[in-house]
């Protein structure tokens, strides 16, 4: 998969959720891209219970329908040293959670979704969408891939030129700060990449809510 | 009826042998005295070969008058010639709707003859030609010279590998890996061009001359799936609008190279084309100034310069 | 949006649909039995006989199974996770496996059977299941022949010990093999959804084609652990 950045529209005060993306719909159609089918990520969040000993850790259980042969999870292990495991692995891992849910329970509450159209142009692919949290609304995330370009430190001028054209000065000029560690911006991009940005949207949207 | 059939067949029948006794007569007739008729009396042998065929000929002429008077004649006078006496009605014109037929073919050739006046003029202009003879023609060098035959694509591969393995080594960030998909064949090669992490291309050669060039995305696969090591995949597409532009715009740039007298330099000079590509997602348009138009990077670059322009800024 | 928008069904949905209408392969029934060094080669003759992959060569593999454990709360029966590279293919995907407990069931029953889930993961998976807090019980490597028969497969191979010391030096590569037994273990197993008990039948009339080179049976692993 190409380069994929994803960003997350501020609702203007005076616009509710659906509005602000029906305008951007609206501004990207203006622009020639064709609706092209629907998209869902969501990401379930298991914790596990005091019986493990030591600080409490955490995974992420992602799915992409953009991949839909894959489960993404996202291990945040306290250590020490702190750090988070990614693990690609095929649709039955969702079954083995199931079966850890002894050991690993699941925070029904926090469970989120980003939902919305999918728009293509020209070799570029538009995905906008609304994030909900156990089906409240939390906000609204863009997410634009460059298919053809697999070095984002090699497109992120042209995807900037691109996104500002419909998204304004939400786009900032410099690389989104998830690039800009570990050498990510030279290197291959990979579909865990999409999730783990996924996944940081949805922690600081979960932020925000407090939980 | 039954009888009346087999007396007509057996009319027909004596008509064909007849005709192609006939035949036999005037074909030998035709060669007259041949080797097979010997040294000694040839002329005698010959006659007399003739003379047995002109027998022959009288022999089912008799045959065929006997049959045509065992004919029985239909009490009518006529013979019934089944379905195939219609082939003769039916010859007005508007029942055959022939005249809107005729229209529409006419209007056809006249289109086709229109349209290819106007590529002849078309191509006459741009001379994109790999004949070395209408090379020179166009440039109207002198007569002597035009008989060279172009010899590029029969350059022995060796020195094709030679040319590519410096060509390989002059760029650090363009990769080229050689296979040879038919052994046996001597003058076929393709290679597998990888620049930096932004494309790969397949070229394929005859001799020293590029036959085809297609680019592809650094993550998509030339390597055919059916297990054939060695053989590329020189038809599928990019799924990139991208790299279907670039391998349109190779495929000019190859025939805008072409040289018939210095086959070397137009593959180096195609490379070094190629190799200006390494910057395809960084570089603006040099008209422009920008990096998008109509959501695609810039993707023509000047033969000459190598300048980076958008597909509707190129001068 | 005025258009008529069909919605994407999340992951889970799906997963629910198809466990609903059993199309996941969620069980293992199987047989095994061992034979000599000296006779695998008949046994190997007999096998190509009688499956389906005749026409290739013989198909071989080497494998590296790490077998983890997670302790749950108030010491419940361990969950035991099995992780499986290939040694002979690079880069493959790894093999994440749960695998139940045994069912041995009474004498009219002719397999083992016993829950499994067989998943496909990046190489992190190790990484993954220690920080989530498994312990790697032991680990070996198996060495030996795949056949495939309709639904069934059948393993003959080796088993050998992991040479920790040369394991760090040659990253992977495991060059001396130790073997644990003269031996080679013989597998018998199919991947089915529950219950298709079917299959179970055909298994044992293969496993009598194997008679009497290589027994195949139900092996009782309480039995083995409490043996005298």
């Amino acid at each position: 998969m190409g380069v994929t950045i994803l960003l997350s529209y501020p609702v203007p005060e005076n616009k509710t959720g659906p509005q602000t993306v029906d305008l951007l719909i609206k501004r990207i159609g203006a622009l020639g891209a064709v609706q092209s089918g629907q998209f869902l990520v969501d990401c379930e969040t298991f914790s596990s219970g005091p019986t493990m000993g030591g600080p409490p850790r955490t995974v992420h259980v992602l799915h992409n329908s953009e991949q839909p042969a894959a489960v993404f999870a996202l291990l945040e292990s306290p250590g020490p040293p702190p750090k988070t495991v990614p693990l690609v692995a095929d649709g039955l891992f969702d079954l083995l959670m199931l079966k850890m849910s002894s050991i690993y329970a699941s925070k029904k509450q926090t469970r989120m979704e980003a939902r919305g159209t999918r728009f293509e142009i020209a070799d570029f692919l538009v995905k906008i969408g609304t994030v909900t949290m156990s089906s409240n609304f939390k906000g609204v995330l863009v997410e634009v891939e460059y298919r053809p370009c697999f070095i984002a430190g090699n497109c992120w001028e042209l995807m900037r030129e691109f996104m500002q054209s419909f998204l304004g000065s939400v786009v900032q000029n410099t690389p989104p700060p998830y690039f800009q560690v570990h050498n990510r911006l030279n290197d291959v991009y990979q579909p865990l990449d999409t999730i783990q940005q996924y996944l940081d949207h949805f922690a600081s949207y979960r932020k925000v809510a407090g939980l | 009826m039954n009888v009346e059939l087999d007396a007509l067949n057996e009319a027909l029948k004596a008509v064909s042998s007849l005709r192609s006794c006939v035949g036999n007569f005037f074909l030998s007739l035709s060669q007259g005295v041949r080797s097979e008729h010997g040294e000694d009396h040839r002329e005698t042998k010959y006659i007399l070969e003739l003379q047995d065929l002109v027998a022959e000929i009288s022999s089912n002429m008799r045959k065929v008058e006997q049959t045509c008077s065992s004919i029985p004649l239909p009490p009518d006078g006529q013979i019934n010639l089944g379905n195939t006496a219609h082939l003769a009605h039916e010859t007005t014109q508007d029942r055959q709707a022939l005249y809107s037929e005729l229209v529409g073919s006419y209007k056809w050739t006249d289109k086709l003859h229109e349209i290819s006046n106007i590529t002849f003029g078309f191509l006459a202009q741009n001379v994109m030609k790999r004949s070395y003879n209408s090379y020179l023609n166009s440039s109207g060098m002198n007569a002597k010279r035009r008989r060279l035959t172009p010899s590029c694509h029969n350059v022995p591969i060796s020195s094709v590998e030679t040319v590519i393995t410096a060509i390989d080594r002059q760029y650090q960030d363009m990769n080229m890996n050689v296979y040879r998909p038919h052994p046996s064949n001597c003058h076929n090669l393709q290679i597998q061009v990888s620049l930096g992490r932004i494309l790969r291309a397949v070229i394929s050669f005859r001799g020293m001359m590029i036959e085809w060039v297609k680019v592809k995305a650094y993550n998509e696969e030339f390597q055919t799936d059916n297990g054939q090591l060695g053989q590329l995949d020189l038809w599928t597409n990019s799924r990139h609008h991208v790299f279907r532009k670039i391998t349109e715009n190779a495929n000019a740039a190859m025939l805008h190279f072409y040289s018939p007298t210095l086959p070397d330099l137009a593959v180096r000079s195609f490379m070094t084309w190629l190799h200006s590509f390494r910057s395809l997602f960084t570089d603006t348009c040099r008209r422009c100034g920008n990096h998008l138009l109509c959501a695609m990077p810039p993707t023509w670059r000047d033969f000459r310069t190598l300048e980076a322009f958008h597909e509707d800024c190129k001068p | 949006m005025a258009m008529a928008q069909q919605t994407v069904n999340t992951a889970i949905d799906s997963l629910t649909a198809a466990l609903k209408s059993n199309i996941i392969p969620n069980q293992e029934y199987f047989l095994q039995g061992s034979i000599l060094d000296s006779s695998v080669e008949v046994l190997l003759h007999r096998l190509r006989g009688l499956c389906d992959n005749v026409d290739t060569n013989l198909e071989t593999f080497h494998d590296h199974e790490m077998c983890f454990s997670i302790r749950g709360p108030n010491n419940t029966q361990p969950l035991q996770l099995r992780v499986r590279r290939s040694l002979d293919h690079n880069g493959m995907p790894m093999q994440l496996r749960y695998i139940g407990q045994p069912e041995i069931g009474d004498k009219s029953r002719p397999t083992v059977l016993r829950n499994s889930i067989d998943i496909g993961t990046s190489n992190t998976v190790v990484e993954f299941l220690t920080e989530l807090g498994c312990r790697k019980d032991f680990e070996y490597s198996a060495k030996g022949y795949m056949f495939r028969k309709g639904r069934m497969k059948i393993t003959v191979f080796k088993v050998f010990k992991i040479d920790e010391t040369r394991k760090m030096m040659s990253s992977g590569g495991f060059d001396a093999l130790s073997p644990l037994t003269h031996s080679y273990l013989v597998e018998l197993s199919v991947l089915a959804p529950s219950g298709q008990d079917a299959i179970a039948d055909d298994m044992r009339c293969f496993a009598e084609q194997l008679r009497p080179l290589v027994q195949l049976e139900k092996i009782d692993y309480k039995r083995l652990v409490h043996g005298p």
